[in-house]
């Protein structure tokens, strides 16, 4: 399902004398199938943003085109239902919304509020609780009864249970350690390579460089620049400017242009920068 | 070297949980030391640092902290030897300014006004942020925000500063900032530093990690020695380094020292090779 954003501004308090713009005149496109990161300081508007795709925030002007659906200031509350099951949205330390007393129907909430049968509902806390890799044998238990990482992955799993099309994550990483951040990156990666549209909002940029197809920088509410992570890494202005910060491994190709080597592009992985010191080391 | 925190045979299970969260531990921190706490989620960090801070008590064991062993009736006491700054610094600000914020700790100490302005003071200028008094703490970027929340603490004059996770949420130059800032601090103030967290690279300043896993000590050694664990740093749920990562990657067909080197020194390495082709 492509998104598209014509000419978006959200104005907070749109008719207060503290209006305030979340987004400024943002056109984007974000494609269908593909792995997007947003990025940008906190405070940028990438929230909002986000929040834009599934009508949890509406314009102030312009309109945001979800699939066949159209959103914009005039947009009825009602009716949102079928956009916001395709649309799944995983919040920041989205631990803190889970409220059942089993980890099963906190898992089956989702899928029951679209229609789903108990029957279907249970299927999937099922199918989900192994997907995002914890033990079947946690679904009687109380959420609140688990460690912070394994809450972690039932609120994911609970999202998913819905089957939504897009997925977008506001930093769903924070806070878990290396091998969980890991685990629950490739599990997104998963999902897209299996015909789902990942929207991932981050501050860790080797994420973006690892993960994503596609990027789109946030700053002061508006759109400042898109593309492919290698060809956004690589430009000037934006680095200069102190926008963006680097993966760590072209800041580390960066410091190694100072003395002999040389880089077309910076490599943005480990892997592309291990690959290029070996070839300049051999000379070839 | 004098020891300031020793802890022995310490053993903590929650309350409804058959596991141990910390088994038999003993270890001993020393003044002005830097010591990294590392594991992963759920290894007995956090667990083992409200233990030392008094939070919750230990099931059996016992902590000594600058020679007093702690007990229900001397915890308030050691308490205020110990300042800890959290991971997300805007769960920590309760003032509308930055001086008003710093100035908490100490009005909860019921320390008189003029005493006050000048402690306020001379806190916010030992992290440089004097220009900032007068702000609203939620416009401040993350790493001037975790400054603040270390000003406040230092305002108490605490012996030990306990890093739980603090530089976990900021980029990477707002976590340089502050990193350098503590061990400044540690060195001026004569201050012992205890810093939990499962970044690896947040360790790198630290003059001694300890590895926990499971509620136990698995490793306790200098950086050099833990970093050169390599990718089995990832048995304790830790990404290996940056730098070992890359060497692994590239020594498959160029020749490198054995043994970890960091970024700077790999570097170093890579231009010597460069230039002697």
């Amino acid at each position: 399902m492509e998104i598209t954003f014509e000419h978006v501004t959200h104005s907070y308090e749109a008719n207060s004398p503290t209006a305030s713009l979340g987004l400024d005149d943002v056109s984007l496109t974000i494609k269908d199938k593909l792995f997007t990161a947003i990025v940008g300081q906190t405070g940028s508007g990438k929230s909002t943003l986000v929040r834009h795709i599934n009508a949890l925030l509406k314009p102030t002007s312009g309109k945001v085109i979800v699939g066949k659906r159209v959103i914009t200031s005039e947009t009825n509350n009602k009716n949102l239902k079928p956009l916001r099951k395709q649309v799944g949205m995983v919040f920041q330390f989205p631990e803190s919304q889970l409220f059942e007393d089993t980890v099963e129907k906190d898992i089956m909430f989702g899928p029951m509020n679209f229609g789903a049968t108990e029957e279907e509902a249970r299927k999937a806390a099922h199918t989900m609780i192994k997907l995002v890799g914890l033990d079947e044998s946690l679904l009687s238990k109380s959420p609140f009864d688990l460690s912070g990482g394994q809450m972690r992955r039932v609120a994911i799993a609970g999202v998913l249970a819905s089957d939504p099309e897009t997925v977008i994550l506001d930093e769903p990483t924070a806070g878990l350690d290396p091998v969980g951040r890991l685990e629950i990156m490739n599990l997104f990666k998963d999902l897209q390579e299996k015909g789902k549209t990942i929207i991932l909002i981050t501050h860790n940029m080797d994420d973006v460089a690892d993960y994503a197809d596609e990027m789109a920088v946030i700053h002061s509410g508006k759109l400042i620049a898109q593309g492919p992570p290698k060809e956004v890494f690589n430009n000037q202005e934006l680095l200069q400017d102190d926008v963006l910060t680097l993966p760590h491994s072209a800041s580390f190709a960066k410091e190694l242009q100072q003395k002999g080597f040389h880089f077309d592009k910076l490599p943005i992985t480990i892997n592309e920068l291990g690959t290029e010191i070996k070839q300049q080391l051999n000379g070839d | 070297m004098e020891k300031i925190i020793s802890i022995e045979n310490l053993n903590y299970t929650y309350p409804e949980s058959k596991k141990p969260a910390i088994k038999d531990l003993s270890l001993d921190i020393y003044k002005n030391e830097w010591l990294s706490i590392v594991g992963k989620n759920g290894s007995g960090k956090s667990t083992l640092t409200k233990l030392i801070d008094g939070l919750i008590e230990a099931s059996s064991g016992t902590i000594t902290i600058a020679g007093q062993v702690i007990n229900e009736e001397n915890i308030w006491d050691a308490r205020k030897r110990i300042g800890i700054i959290f991971q997300n610094p805007d769960h920590q600000f309760v003032g509308a300014t930055v001086e008003d914020d710093v100035a908490f700790g100490l009005e909860n100490q019921g320390m008189p006004r003029e005493d006050m302005i000048k402690e306020v003071d001379r806190a916010l200028a030992l992290v440089k942020m004097s220009d900032f008094k007068t702000r609203d703490p939620q416009s401040l970027s993350g790493g001037q925000k975790q400054r603040v929340a270390i000003a406040g603490v230092l305002a108490t004059k605490p012996q030990i500063i306990i890093m739980d996770e603090s530089t976990s949420m900021l980029d990477p130059d707002g976590r340089k900032t502050v990193l350098d800032l503590v061990q400044q601090l540690r060195k001026q103030q004569d201050l012992t530093i205890i810093s939990i967290t499962h970044d690896i690279e947040e360790t790198e300043l630290s003059q001694r990690i300890v590895v926990l896993n499971d509620g136990q000590i698995v490793k306790d050694g200098k950086p050099v020695d833990i970093y050169d664990l390599g990718s089995n740093l990832r048995k304790y749920g830790l990404e290996e380094p940056f730098s070992s990562k890359l060497m692994s990657i590239i020594r498959v067909t160029e020749k490198l020292p054995e043994g970890y080197l960091s970024e700077e020194e790999l570097k170093q390495q890579l231009w010597k090779l460069h230039s002697n082709m």
